[in-house]
């Protein structure tokens, strides 16, 4: 079975590398392990699950060097087992990922935890 | 498991059926109510960890309420939920006094369902102040059925009970109602599908064979998280839905319009025969009326709430009336602005025309009160309930985990605090209880949420009556 190494970075918290089967999703791999990720619906329909992706086969955001702003591309490193509905396109351009249903094609690191969850949207009137 | 074969004493209910020759559970009318009850000596209260990096479930608190107790104020007891990332919102009774003469029947079990994860629990509560969690229906299960994120929950006559659903099985719209039998299996969808697109709350007049349903969005809309563009899509609500009671279906469907932007939670007059009553928009912070008049309903605003400039804000800030409630004499409703900070009430004697009685400015980003007991107040006064006899107006602060986190983020360090206000409702007035304090923040694992709040013999929120 081929598996990808899936860094989780809390946001000013541990790292934690686990190995994520082709068939099983990162937060089903996490919970295997012992670990555990916030979530809420696992059905890609409530964004509590979601990460931001660093890193996919070692080339990070900050290496981007195409001007397109997609070295790291959500595609290149995921596939979905259904629509991730609690993400708007530019969610998905900006790279999060909802951990529930993504399991990966290549070995990453994503930032993950609450903090990520709260990025998604911010105060409309402040 | 259903509750027609179990005994318990007339002391052990604190409530005397001898009293007013009726079998079942529950008050024969809404004063009755009033006059037989004791005063609230244990509330359930919703407890959430869900979307934090506490790796705890969600629980339901059993908060003590007695003054002369030791315990008082202090969280008691924790039903712990199975599963982590339920999001405890909204809960109910298997049965209330719409069941007032169902023999058998016992207000004994609470229906807990998840937001976020669709399962569903049964909670026990035959010894009140250690209940446990005796049956939990599988999200996927509930999924088979096309629906998802359940909300509020009655019970309904005959011992079935009803659940708002707000999404289909993908988190995407139509919503719908699920119903369970008595012995807490899903029966079915209770309407045949498609009557509505979006669902929150609802609730019922069975004499007058209507129900009114309300409207929030898509679970897969309002979960992440509040998003003005989705509001410039349409995506949230601003309708209600007026029921044929029996047969399931929509009669009529009433366009609040702009003014009625994200209407939430929907109260008749406890009085059976009334069909007038009241919802909160939350988002263009107003308050309709709503009744029926030569046999069709039509709707009102009749409060409205002004934005405010905040020195810290670019743009005024909504009051966002997030819960009302009729007290039991449907003299007066009460309701909280949870941006502004502020728990008020009116005189609805003449639904069409309420009367500010007072208001309590406590909490959120404008309230003159931000402290309790030196502990901070992390958010504003949202979930509210009164004692049956009207003089005591308890609220806790958490709206929603992702909205908490956009409009009160201290809220997650601090965890959500439960307060209370007595109400002389001979004078129309409210006074905040210092002494009065839960505090969430204070929970063995970390800081929680605290959601809605129920007493053990019925409330100004869960009771009906036939
Ligand atoms: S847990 Fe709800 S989107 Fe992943």
């Amino acid at each position: 079975m081929p598996s990808h190494d899936v860094t989780l970075e809390w946001i000013n918290g541990p790292t934690r590398t686990v190995a994520v089967d082709a068939d099983e999703t990162v937060l089903q791999a996490t919970e295997r392990a012992g670990g555990t990720l916030p979530y809420g619906c696992r059905t890609g329909a409530c964004g509590t699950c979601v990460g931001r992706l660093l890193e996919v086969d070692g080339v990070t955001k900050a290496d981007d060097r195409t001007g397109d702003g997609r070295a790291v591309d959500v595609d290149d490193a995921f596939t979905y087992r259904r629509a991730p509905r609690a993400l708007k396109p530019r969610h998905q351009d900006d790279g999060y990922v909802l951990l529930c249903i993504a399991s990966p094609r290549a070995d990453c690191r994503v930032a993950v935890g609450s903090q990520v969850q709260s990025e998604l949207v911010d105060n409309p009137w402040k | 498991m259903s509750d027609a074969n179990t005994n318990r004493s007339e002391s052990e209910s604190g409530h005397d059926h001898a009293d007013h020759h009726h079998a079942g559970p529950g008050y024969a009318t809404p004063q009755a109510a009033i006059e037989e009850s004791e005063r609230e000596t244990l509330a359930y209260v919703m407890g959430l960890y869900v979307g934090t990096d506490i790796d705890e479930p969600d629980f339901v608190a059993v908060v003590d309420l007695d003054p002369d107790s030791e315990t008082y104020c202090e969280i008691v007891d924790r039903v712990e939920m199975p599963a982590r990332g339920d999001e405890l919102h909204h809960f109910g009774w298997n049965a209330c006094s719409s069941s007032c003469h169902v023999e058998g029947l016992e207000r004994r079990h609470l229906i807990v369902p998840g937001q976020r994860s669709s399962r569903i629990h049964v909670i026990d509560t035959k010894d009140r102040r250690d209940p446990e969690l005796v049956e939990v229906i599988e999200p996927e299960e509930v999924f088979e059925y096309d629906l998802s994120a359940p909300h509020t929950v009655h019970c309904v006559p005959d011992g079935k009970i009803l659940l708002s659903m707000l999404g289909d099985a993908d988190g995407e719209l139509p919503g719908g109602f699920l119903e369970l039998n008595d012995d807490f299996e899903i029966e079915g969808r209770w309407e045949p599908p498609g009557e509505i697109e979006m669902n929150y709350d609802y609730w019922y007049q069975p004499r007058q064979n209507v129900m009114v349903s309300s409207e929030w969005a898509a679970p897969a809309t309002y979960q992440p998280g509040f998003d003005l563009e989705d509001v410039e899509d349409g995506k949230y609500g601003q309708q209600l839905h007026v029921w044929d009671w029996e047969e399931g279906t929509v009669e009529q469907t009433i366009d609040l319009g702009e003014e009625g932007l994200i209407p939430l939670e929907v109260r008749f007059l406890h009085t059976p025969e009334s069909t007038h009553g009241f919802v909160g928009a939350a988002l263009s912070s107003n308050v309709f009326h709503f009744w029926e008049e030569d046999g069709e309903y039509r709707a009102e605003k009749v409060i409205d709430f002004e934005a405010r400039e905040h020195p810290d804000w670019d743009m005024p800030v909504p009051a966002l009336p997030t819960d009302i409630l009729i007290s039991m004499d449907d003299r007066y409703l009460f309701g909280s602005n949870w941006l502004h900070g502020e728990v008020w009430m009116y005189d609805v004697s003449d639904p069409a025309n309420p009367q500010r009685a007072d208001s309590l400015s406590v909490g959120g980003h404008f309230g003159e009160v931000q402290e309790v007991q030196g502990r901070e107040l992390a958010a504003g006064p949202q979930m509210v309930q009164l004692s049956l006899d009207g003089e005591r107006l308890y609220w806790t602060t958490s709206l929603f985990s992702t909205w908490d986190d956009q409009f009160y983020p201290e809220e997650a360090e601090r965890g959500s605090v439960m307060l209370k206000a007595d109400v002389d409702p001979r004078k129309g007035t409210l006074e905040l209880d210092e002494d009065f304090l839960v505090d969430f923040g204070e929970c063995p694992a970390g800081p929680a949420r605290a959601h809605e709040i129920r007493w053990p013999d019925g409330d100004c929120t869960s009771d009906v009556w036939q």
